[in-house]
């Protein structure tokens, strides 16, 4: 009797559990329907002076948020239509799964700040309007932005989203090291080979010649200045790529760079922090090493030696082809009202003014989308006192429009960038080069099948 | 050789609380640094200057976001002190059937990570639409098994014969609970409430996932804000945030310290 009423109760248990989960089913079927069922009747959030209230998420924090909230606050003091609200969600990686959860919803923002390698997946989602159908209709005149970050978020001939901050990598160097080794601190080294025998020179008991902060992103910068490509299907720009490429020739060149510097000694590893690399340089651990373009100021402003700035190496046997640019970029949601989407589109165009581009580039260190801002009497000024920052921007413009610097486009850019991660520690700790690119291009495939199957 | 001992005692004490306040300290006197001193590695600042501490209340709304954390934590706090407690004294006191079967179905929840049940509890807070709330920040964390584990083995070694006697006086089962249960237990109580009421306070991510502007946000997500990803951080303005933040844990702490021990050991020797 007991037996049999303990089982009873476990069945009623479950019973009731399945019942709970059928409910939280139907509820969320039935919410998501009401949701967009809201959406049709657009609603739109007004203040009471009638502004339409649109909310922009983003994850730009310290300096980049001060910068933000400022820019935000100008424009809306600058008309009396539209109000934009910044909010702060996290890191790239945070606000991008708190948008899955919500992209669709009316929780959704009109405009989120999505990172460069979101790009593929964002466009796959289905929840944004493509930027190009308000380039169209409002006949926006593109070629005034800088082409060579458009070509990155421009799909099939459309561009999807509105390039914001937009940053590359750049190799610097310690001016009073290269002194001190006898090096003509104006020139810094330019292949590989040449940054190899610096960084043997350079090379003193407590100074190590050359380090790399180990982050896939430097990695794909060094595969794409050779004009390598990261996967087929030309970078997953033609189709969807299917296979990683970057353990081809030009992978391995970058790759054996590295090996040759850690073998002789003369490379220092700092692990995956962008601060401790830094620390290190400023500290004078390290004498060369490569960086964000958007870090560059905050660099000079603390290191008590010259610092130089330089592009980023490439192999003896190829031409340089230039970098891939990293950052992120703003994208529209679909489904909100109309009036929402108008407050969006006006606001990235304020955005993309040169005044609003120079002062962006300033105090970010970010390169200006409209290089018209260039022209800017501030940014001239700026220059004038830190002529590194505009070698960043010599480096962007001098870079040839191809498939390799155009970047390569994948949903399960994350992953593999772990891949890569892994792989660098590997050599480091002296596994064959080849060896380790093909296991990182090995795990980087099956996370693609899985992704494409699943799409 | 007594004075021997005790120097020695005192020496290891001394050198352990150092090790273990080091990075306290630090923080501190980063929290006056400029960015130049910090990167190149310097423990004592040049200059107490306030600076930093100026910055971090300039750039963030931080007293709003501590008022928000002391709400929620004192809710959360609140909120499992009386849940757990009810739980755990029916768990003890009332026999019903399969008592023990819903005992153990109960604490093997604690098996279940807080991550794998975040999307589900967020998901039911979006349906309710208490995004931006309180009530969404709080009220997922009321039903704790832990909670309610501690207690039942606190409330087990009450006696039997305190609960006969008090039902011969008279005392209804909530009088019972309020008047004789809940203040034999005040040291276990005492435990799970700073328990609570920290790890709300140290929460990031829920807090993250739930608001999307600033109007209830805790000081953990500002401290996040005061960190960059591409652009170099200025550690001296984080610092000086974190210290204004863990100022008033540290205050519960000494305020709470004498209590706090008593549960912590009273548990162990049980």
């Amino acid at each position: 009797m007991r037996k049999s009423s303990k089982f009873g109760f476990l069945a009623l248990l479950l019973l009731s559990l399945f019942a709970l989960v059928a409910c939280t089913n139907s509820d969320s079927s039935s919410s998501e329907k009401d949701g967009n069922e809201g959406k049709t009747e657009k609603e739109v959030v007004t203040t009471e002076e009638g502004k339409t209230v649109i909310s922009f998420w983003h994850a730009m924090s310290g300096a980049g948020q001060t910068s933000l909230d400022a820019i935000v606050a100008d424009f809306n003091a600058s008309q009396d239509k539209y109000e934009v609200q910044a909010e702060f969600q996290g890191s790239y990686e945070e606000s991008l799964t708190k948008l899955r959860s919500v992209g669709g919803t009316k929780d959704a923002p009109a405009i989120t700040q999505v990172f460069e390698v979101g790009t593929k997946y964002m466009i796959d989602s289905g929840f944004v309007e493509p930027i190009q159908n308000f380039i169209d209709k409002d006949k926006y005149d593109l070629s005034q932005l800088e082409e060579n970050i458009l070509n990155y978020y421009t799909v099939d001939d459309q561009l999807y989203s509105m390039p914001f901050n937009s940053s590359t990598p750049v190799m610097l160097y310690n001016k009073d090291a290269f002194k001190a080794a006898g090096l003509d601190p104006e020139k810094a080294p330019e292949t590989f080979s040449e940054v190899i025998d610096a960084a043997a020179k350079l090379k003193t008991d407590d100074m190590k010649g050359f380090s790399m902060l180990t982050y896939g992103w430097f990695f794909e910068e060094l595969v794409a200045t050779q004009g390598g490509l990261y996967v087929n299907e030309e970078n997953g720009r033609a189709g969807d790529a299917t296979e990683a490429t970057f353990n081809g020739p030009e992978g391995l060149n970058a790759f054996n760079f590295l090996d040759t510097m850690n073998k002789a000694g003369t490379f220092g590893n700092f692990g995956t922090n962008w601060d401790d690399i830094r620390a290190a340089f400023q500290s004078g651990k390290v004498a060369m090493y490569m960086d964000s373009s958007a870090g560059v100021k905050g660099i000079i402003d603390n290191a008590p030696f010259e610092v130089g700035a330089a592009y980023i190496p490439y192999a003896d046997e190829v031409k340089r082809n230039g970098v891939v640019i990293g950052g992120a970029s703003l994208w529209m949601s679909k489904g909100i009202a109309e009036a929402e989407q108008e407050a969006a589109w006006e606001f990235m165009k304020y955005l993309t003014t040169p005044e609003i581009q120079a002062r962006w580039h300033l105090e970010t260190g970010y390169f200006a989308i409209n290089p018209s801002a260039y022209e800017e009497q501030n940014v001239k000024d700026a220059w004038e006192v830190t002529p590194q920052l505009k070698v960043t921007v010599d480096q962007l413009q001098s870079t040839e429009p191809s498939i390799a610097t155009q970047g390569a486009l994948i949903s399960v850019f994350p992953e593999s960038r772990q891949q890569i991660v892994t792989a660098l520690e590997n050599l480091y700790q002296g596994m064959d080069a080849q060896e380790a690119l093909d296991a990182a291009a090995e795990g980087t495939n099956r996370a693609i099948e899985i992704a494409n199957k699943t799409k | 050789m007594r004075v021997w001992k005790k120097l020695i005692l005192y020496f290891l004490l001394i050198v352990t609380s150092i090790i273990m306040f080091f990075p306290i300290i630090y923080a501190f006197m980063i929290s006056f640094m400029t960015g130049g001193e910090i990167l190149s590695g310097k423990l004592l600042p040049s200059t107490f200057s306030l600076d930093n501490y100026v910055k971090v209340f300039d750039r963030l709304p931080l007293f709003n976001y501590l008022i928000n954390s002391f709400v929620v934590s004192l809710g959360v706090m609140l909120g499992q002190l009386v849940v757990c407690s009810l739980a755990a004294y029916a768990f003890v006191f009332i026999s019903f059937k399969g008592r023990d079967f819903i005992f153990f179905l109960f604490i093997s929840t604690m098996m279940i990570p807080w991550e794998a049940t975040m999307i589900p509890n967020f998901f039911t807070i979006q349906k309710l639409d208490w995004i931006n709330t309180y009530q969404g920040m709080t009220l997922p964390f009321f039903a704790l098994a832990f909670g309610t584990f501690l207690l039942r083995q606190h409330f087990k070694t009450i006696p039997k014969e305190l609960h006969e006697a008090s039902q011969i006086a008279g005392l209804s089962k909530f009088g019972f609970f309020f008047r004789v249960v809940l203040p034999v237990s005040k040291t276990s109580l005492v435990t799970l409430g700073a328990y609570g009421f920290l790890t709300t306070w140290n929460m990031y991510l829920w807090p993250l996932l739930v608001t999307t502007n600033n109007s209830v946000r805790t000081v953990q997500i500002g401290l996040k804000q005061l960190q960059s990803q591409e652009v170099a951080t200025e550690w001296g303005v984080v610092m000086a945030g974190v210290i204004v933040v863990i100022i008033p844990t540290l205050l519960l702490l000494f305020l709470g310290q004498k209590q706090l021990q008593k549960g912590l050991t009273q548990g162990a020797l049980k």
